[in-house]
C-alpha cells in the first residue's frame, strides 16, 4: 500500500537490506536496535506481500537484466531468507559492533538478490556480493584463527566466482548473447553447463569442494555464524533447483554428501564444527532431491531448505549461546550445563528434534518428501543411504552434542542463560520448527510444484520413531567410544592448507637447481654471446660509422668555411670576378644539362 | 535444583528412566511391526498409506532394525577411518 502511494511498482527487498544497513552506524542506543529489527522486518513484509510477475527489468550495455523474477520458487526462498535475516538480527541485538550488522544485512540482501535474479548478470553481481560480505563476516570475529580461515574462505569463493563468470561468458556466447537464467538442460554437458554447475556445487559445499564450510563457520563470531549457516549453501540449492533439476550426477553427489557430513561429525570435538558438518549432510538431501528432479523431489528440496534454515539457525544459536556464556568451544571441555542453562537446552533440543525429523517437528515433514521421492523412483540405495544419514543426524545433533554439552561429565563450568534477545530469537525459531511440524500445510501451500504429499501416515510415523529410538539405543550402548577426542580431522582443505606448502617445498629445490643450472647457462649464452655481442657490434657501428659521419660533416663544413673566408677579402674586384665565375658556371651547367 | 537435576542425580530415578526407555523401545518396535497389518486390516481408516516400494519394507520393524544397524555402522566405520587416516593432532596445520 505504501508502495502504491509512492508509485513504486516493485521494491527489491534485498536492496532494502543492503541500503538500510548503512543507516545503522548513524544511530545509537534504542533507535539503532529498533532499526536493526525494522530493516529485516520490512524485507519480510515486502516478500510476503509480493505478487508473481517480472519486475525490475533494466537494459544494461544492450543486455536485458532482470532483478525481479517473482514466482513460487523464488518466493518461498525469499520468505525464509528474510525471516532468517530478522531472526539473526534479533539474536545479534546485544552486539555493539556496527560493522558486523552492516555486513550481515548486506550478506542477507545478496542472498535475496540471487533469489530474485532472472538473468546471469544480476545473479553474478549478487553472488560476488555474498562471497565478499560473508568473508568480511568471518573476519568480524577478532580471533587470530578467524583471520586465516576468512582468507581461505575468500580464496575458495573467489575461485568459485571466477568459474561462474567463465561459465556465464560461455553461456552468453552459446546462447545468442542472451543471459537469461533458467533450466540449463538445453546446454547439457557443454563447457558452460559444467562451469556453472561447478560454481554452484562449490557454494553448495558438495565434497570434495565443500571443506570451506566446516573450516570457516566455527571460526566466525557466535552471532555471525548464525547468518552464515543460512544463505550461501541454500542460495546454491535454489539456483540448482532453478537450473539443474533432474541432473543424475546430483543424485549420487547428494547421497554421498549426506553420509560424508555424518562420518566427520563422529570425529568432531568442536561444537559448531560438528553442526557445520551436518549442514553439509542436510544440504546433501537437497542436492540429491534436485538430482531426482520429480515434482515431489523438487518440492522436497525447497521445503527442506526452508525447514533447514530455521532449525540449523536454532542449533547454531543454542551452541553459540553456550560458547558465549562459557567461553569454551570444545565438547570435551563442556558438560553438566543442563543445571544452569535449562532454557537454552530446551530450545536447542527443539532444533535437534527438527533436524532429526522427529514427528511433529519441521524436519519430519520436509525430509520425508525427499526420501519418499527417492522411493517413488525406486532408487533403493539412495533410499537406504538417506535413511542411514537420518540416523546419523539424530546420533550427533540430537544425542552426542547435547549429551556432551549439557549432560555427561560435569565440567564445573558455571554457565548462565544468555541475554534475553538471544533467547527470544531462539524461541521464535523453535516456535517455527514446531508450527511447521504440526501444521505442515503452513509450508506446503507455498511449495513451487504441484504434488500432493501426506507426511503423517501410520507406517511412516512408526518406522521413523523406531529408527530414532533404536539409534538412541545404539548411542547409549557405544557411548564410551564416542567421547570426543582432542583431534582435528583431515578434509579436502588439506590441499590448500598443507598440500600447497608441500608443493612449494617439493619444488623449491629442483626449481633452484633448474634456475642456477639450466636457466643460468641459457642466460649466460644468451646474455654474453648474443646480447653483449650484438651490443659490441652496435657500439662499433656507432663509433666507426655514425660518429665518423657526424664528425666528417663537421670537418667538411669547417674546411669549406675556411676556404669561403679567404674569398671574403673586402675587395670589389674579387667579388665581381666571383660573380662572373658564378654566372659562367651556371651557364655551363645549363648547357650541359640541356 | 531443577526438575531434570532431580531425575538424573538420584540413582533410583535414573534407573526408572532407564527402565522406561527399554520398555518404550520394545513397544515402539512392536507397534512398528503391527502397523504392517493396519492398511490390510482397515484400509478405509488409512487411505494415505504408501505402497511398499522395496522388499525390505515388509520386514516387521525394519525401521527399528535399520536404525540400530545404521547407528552402529556409522560409529564403527567413522571411528575406524578417523583412527587410520583422518584424525590428526590439533596443531597439525600450525607447524
Amino acid at each position: 500500500m505504501i508502495l502504491d502511494a509512492l508509485n513504486i511498482s516493485w521494491l527489491h527487498p534485498g536492496l532494502v537490506l543492503i541500503l538500510g544497513a548503512w543507516i545503522l552506524p548513524l544511530l545509537r542506543g534504542w533507535a539503532r536496535r529498533a532499526l536493526m529489527v525494522a530493516i529485516p522486518a520490512v524485507a519480510v513484509v515486502i516478500c510476503l506481500g509480493m505478487t508473481k510477475g517480472t519486475y525490475g527489468e533494466v537494459s544494461f550495455l544492450g543486455l536485458e537484466v532482470v532483478f525481479g523474477r517473482v514466482d513460487q520458487l523464488s518466493l518461498i526462498f525469499s520468505y525464509v531468507f528474510s525471516i532468517m535475516a530478522l531472526l539473526g538480527m534479533i539474536y545479534a541485538l546485544h552486539v555493539e559492533h556496527n560493522s558486523q550488522h552492516v555486513t550481515a544485512l548486506i550478506y542477507a540482501g545478496g542472498a535475496l538478490g540471487v533469489t530474485f535474479s532472472g538473468d546471469f548478470i544480476s545473479l553474478y553481481v549478487f553472488w560476488e556480493l555474498m562471497a565478499i560480505s560473508s568473508a568480511l563476516l568471518v573476519w568480524q570475529s577478532r580471533e587470530p584463527g578467524a583471520g586465516r580461515a576468512g582468507f581461505r574462505y575468500l580464496l575458495v569463493h573467489i575461485v568459485g566466482g571466477l568459474i561462474l563468470l567463465a561459465g556465464i561468458v560461455l553461456y552468453g556466447s552459446e546462447n545468442n548473447n542472451s543471459f537469461a537464467f533458467g533450466n540449463m538442460a538445453a546446454l547439457e554437458h557443454t563447457a558452460a553447463w559444467w562451469l556453472i554447475l561447478l560454481a554452484f556445487l562449490i557454494n553448495a559445499a558438495v565434497p570434495p569442494l565443500g571443506a570451506w564450510l566446516p573450516d570457516a563457520y566455527p571460526e566466525a563470531s557466535v552471532t555471525s555464524a548464525v547468518f552464515m549457516t543460512a544463505f550461501t549453501t541454500k542460495s546454491a540449492v535454489y539456483v540448482l533447483i532453478r537450473g539443474f533439476p533432474g541432473t543424475e550426477l546430483l543424485v549420487w553427489l547428494g547421497a554421498a554428501m549426506a553420509v560424508y557430513g555424518v562420518v566427520y561429525a563422529v570425529l568432531e570435538n568442536d561444537a559448531r564444527r560438528l553442526l557445520a558438518y551436518h549442514i553439509i549432510s542436510q544440504v546433501g538431501y537437497m542436492v540429491c532431491a534436485v538430482g531426482i528432479g520429480t515434482a515431489l523431489a523438487l518440492n522436497g528440496a525447497a521445503a527442506h531448505a526452508f525447514a533447514h534454515i530455521l532449525y540449523k539457525a536454532l542449533l547454531f544459536m543454542g551452541a553459540g549461546a553456550v560458547i558465549q556464556m562459557t567461553g569454551r568451544r570444545k565438547l570435551r571441555e563442556m558438560g553438566g550445563l543442563y543445571k544452569t542453562m535449562p532454557i537454552t537446552l530446551t530450545l536447542y533440543m527443539i532444533g535437534a528434534f527438527a533436524i532429526s525429523a522427529v514427528p511433529l517437528f519441521s524436519g519430519f515433514v520436509s525430509k520425508s518428501m525427499i526420501v519418499s521421492a527417492a522411493g517413488e523412483q525406486h532408487l533403493m540405495w539412495i533410499f537406504l543411504t538417506l535413511t542411514l544419514a537420518s540416523a546419523g543426524t539424530f546420533l550427533h545433533t540430537g544425542l552426542k552434542l547435547p549429551y556432551y554439552m549439557f549432560f555427561g561429565k560435569d565440567s564445573g563450568l558455571q554457565g548462565k542463560e544468555p541475554p534475553t534477545n538471544m533467547l527470544v530469537a531462539m524461541g521464535l525459531a523453535a516456535a517455527a520448527c514446531v508450527a511447521i511440524g504440526i501444521f505442515p500445510s503452513l509450508l506446503y501451500q507455498h511449495l513451487p510444484f504441484a504434488a500432493d504429499y501426506v507426511p503423517y501416515t501410520l507406517q511412516h510415523v512408526t518406522s521413523t520413531l523406531g529408527m530414532l529410538a533404536f539409534t538412541a539405543l545404539g548411542f547409549f550402548l557405544l557411548l564410551k567410544h564416542l567421547d570426543p577426542e582432542p583431534k582435528i580431522s583431515l578434509d579436502t582443505d588439506w590441499f590448500y592448507r598443507r598440500g600447497s606448502l608441500i608443493f612449494v617445498k617439493l619444488f623449491q629445490k629442483p626449481l633452484a637447481r633448474f634456475e642456477s643450472d639450466s636457466m643460468g647457462k641459457v642466460c649466460d649464452v644468451v646474455m654474453r654471446r648474443f646480447v653483449l655481442g650484438t651490443g659490441g657490434l652496435l657500439r662499433n657501428f656507432d663509433t666507426h660509422v655514425v660518429d665518423f659521419a657526424v664528425v666528417g660533416v663537421g670537418r667538411l663544413t669547417q674546411v669549406l668555411s675556411r676556404i669561403l673566408r679567404t674569398t671574403m677579402s673586402g675587395n670589389t674586384q674579387h667579388y665581381a670576378l666571383m660573380m662572373a665565375a658564378g654566372v659562367l658556371a651556371v651557364l655551363t651547367l645549363a648547357m650541359i644539362v640541356r | 535444583m531443577n526438575f531434570l537435576e532431580r531425575q538424573l542425580e538420584d540413582p533410583i530415578c535414573f534407573a526408572r528412566i532407564k527402565r522406561w526407555f527399554y520398555i518404550s523401545l520394545v513397544v515402539i518396535a512392536l507397534v512398528e511391526g503391527l502397523v504392517l497389518l493396519a492398511p490390510i486390516a482397515l484400509p478405509k481408516l488409512f487411505p494415505h498409506e504408501e505402497h511398499h516400494r522395496f522388499w525390505f519394507e515388509s520386514i516387521p520393524a525394519f525401521g527399528s532394525l535399520y536404525g540400530l544397524v545404521s547407528c552402529v555402522a556409522i560409529i564403527v566405520i567413522s571411528k575406524f577411518l578417523g583412527k587410520v587416516w583422518l584424525m590428526r593432532r590439533e596443531d597439525h596445520y600450525d607447524s
